[in-house]
């Protein structure tokens, strides 16, 4: 569903990302991990062109990403988003958020548009928040409103970069529990994240970065198990024994 | 000592709101092109289109660096040439107040455009990648998402720029409109009492800015809070 091969990307002389090559086939969940600053990031905005990159190419369901004849608002469309610090609209209500795109992006109207946000609101348990704004949420409802404004444009799958880290500790799992359901029903994802004990419960495969480079792409077990690097080690011992 | 005499003030009121009126028209109007025309150029001048963006920026640095009563005379000496000669525009047609909303607009277009580039600055930049990860164009997101945001931040200062206008379509006195200040001066000089009318002249422009100004700190202070 997507291929990556040999993407690289510079700020002037500085490598964010170097001839990175992997592949993530359908329903599968992949976490990619790594030290900050190691370009987990900026390797899944690339995916779906928010990032752009000056070598390699991206294939999402067959469609190339860097090619500039590529429509990448409508290849957007279909990749679902979730960001560090939600990216809510403030000024609309919850429901708003969740229809806007819907209509303006997708062409449906105003009640399907509605009713679909309704029923996912309803599934990541916020339906009774439909009215409300942005702002009068908690992080953790924020995000998982963020988690389903992406999933009503029925994506093909989803890119999650850092869902939980700008969240309180105790509400890191409302948002996990929503991510974990939507894989165990099949959802592709790519995930950034630290929370290695999400990895070890969904994840198929886990990637670790180090300095632009993909230095680990392995199945969870491999990777936790033995990791072949001494880079990842180091990173495993330091986030799995505190 | 100064023997102040009033009386002159009543009669003439009907005269002076019409001048009003005239006042009132200026600053709408301009508030209003100048700000279409503004949010226009802000967009160039942040577009990543390099003409253009030079375009944008040259004509906020141009009109930033004249004094507006010039940019009006212009429009009134030299405009209504122009469109008498390109359109055959009847000659001597008052063209007075148009050509004074004119330069209004173009003038604090410039002004606008720097507020609504700085306010769609200060919309954070996650929001417009947020749009784009949704599939919607730079132009859905703008319209969408960014400009509401930004526009809702700069309320306060677009307000506020309104009250200067409002006060420097007196200047419009070069083209001999009869705006309120206008009206005023000509009633003053007429009845020799000038020193009056200008004191009343004044005390209305006061008032207006004033409580339209403390109108202005209330919407502040709730946005704040909000």
């Amino acid at each position: 569903m997507i291929t990556m091969n040999k993407v690289s990307k510079h700020y002037g002389s500085f490598q964010v990302l170097a001839d990175c090559t992997t592949q993530v086939h359908k329903g599968e969940v992949i976490v990619v991990c790594g030290p900050s600053g190691s370009g987990k990031s900026t390797l899944i905005k690339c995916v779906n062109g928010l990032e752009p990159f000056q070598s390699g190419e991206i294939i999402v369901n067959g469609v190339s990403v860097g090619d500039p004849k590529t429509n990448l608002s409508k290849l957007r469309s279909t990749v679902g988003m979730v960001f560090q610090n939600f990216e809510l609209f403030p000024h609309m209500s919850i429901i708003d958020n969740l229809a806007i795109a819907q209509t303006k992006v997708l062409g449906r109207t105003q009640e399907q548009a509605r009713e679909k946000g309704f029923k996912l609101l309803d599934r990541v348990g916020l339906r009774a928040q439909a009215e409300k704004y942005p702002g009068q949420l908690s992080g953790g409802q924020q995000q998982r409103v963020a988690i389903a404004r992406a999933l009503a444009m029925d994506p093909i799958c989803m890119l999650f970069d850092e869902p939980t880290s700008a969240l309180d500790p105790e509400m890191v799992n409302e948002v996990l529990d929503v991510m974990t359901e939507l894989a165990q029903e099949g959802m592709t994802m790519m995930c950034v994240t630290h929370e290695m004990g999400f990895a070890k419960r969904v994840a198929s495969r886990v990637i670790f970065m180090d300095q632009g480079r993909i230095v680990e792409d392995d199945s969870k077990e491999a990777f936790f198990e033995h990791a072949r690097s001494e880079r990842a080690q180091q990173f495993l011992a330091k986030i799995l024994h505190h | 000592m100064h023997e102040f005499d009033w009386s002159s003030i009543p009669n003439a009121l009907p005269f002076l709101w019409e001048g009003m009126k005239i006042s009132l028209n200026i600053t709408v109007s301009a508030v209003i092109f100048g700000i279409v025309w503004g949010t226009l150029l802000a967009l160039m001048r942040l577009s990543p289109i390099k003409p253009l963006s030079w375009f944008a920026a040259g004509y906020v640095n141009l009109f930033r660096a004249i004094p507006l009563v010039m940019v009006l005379l212009w429009f009134f000496l030299i405009v209504p040439h122009l469109l008498e000669s390109l359109f055959g525009f009847p000659r001597g047609s008052d063209m007075r107040l148009s050509s004074a909303i004119a330069g209004f607009a173009l003038f604090e277009a410039a002004y606008y455009s720097e507020i609504i580039r700085a306010g769609i600055q200060s919309v954070p930049k996650g929001q417009m990648g947020a749009a784009s990860a949704l599939g919607m164009t730079y132009g859905q997101a703008m319209r969408l998402v960014v400009l509401p945001q930004a526009f809702r931040n700069m309320v306060p200062l677009l307000l506020t720029q309104g009250i200067i206008l409002f006060q420097d379509t007196s200047l419009v006195y070069v083209s001999a409109l009869a705006d309120f200040f206008g009206a005023a001066y000509k009633v003053g000089d007429r009845d020799g009492r000038l020193v009056e009318l200008l004191l009343f002249a004044g005390a209305v422009y006061f008032v207006i800015c004033f409580t339209a100004s403390r109108i202005v700190r209330h919407y502040q202070n709730k946005l704040k809070t909000a």
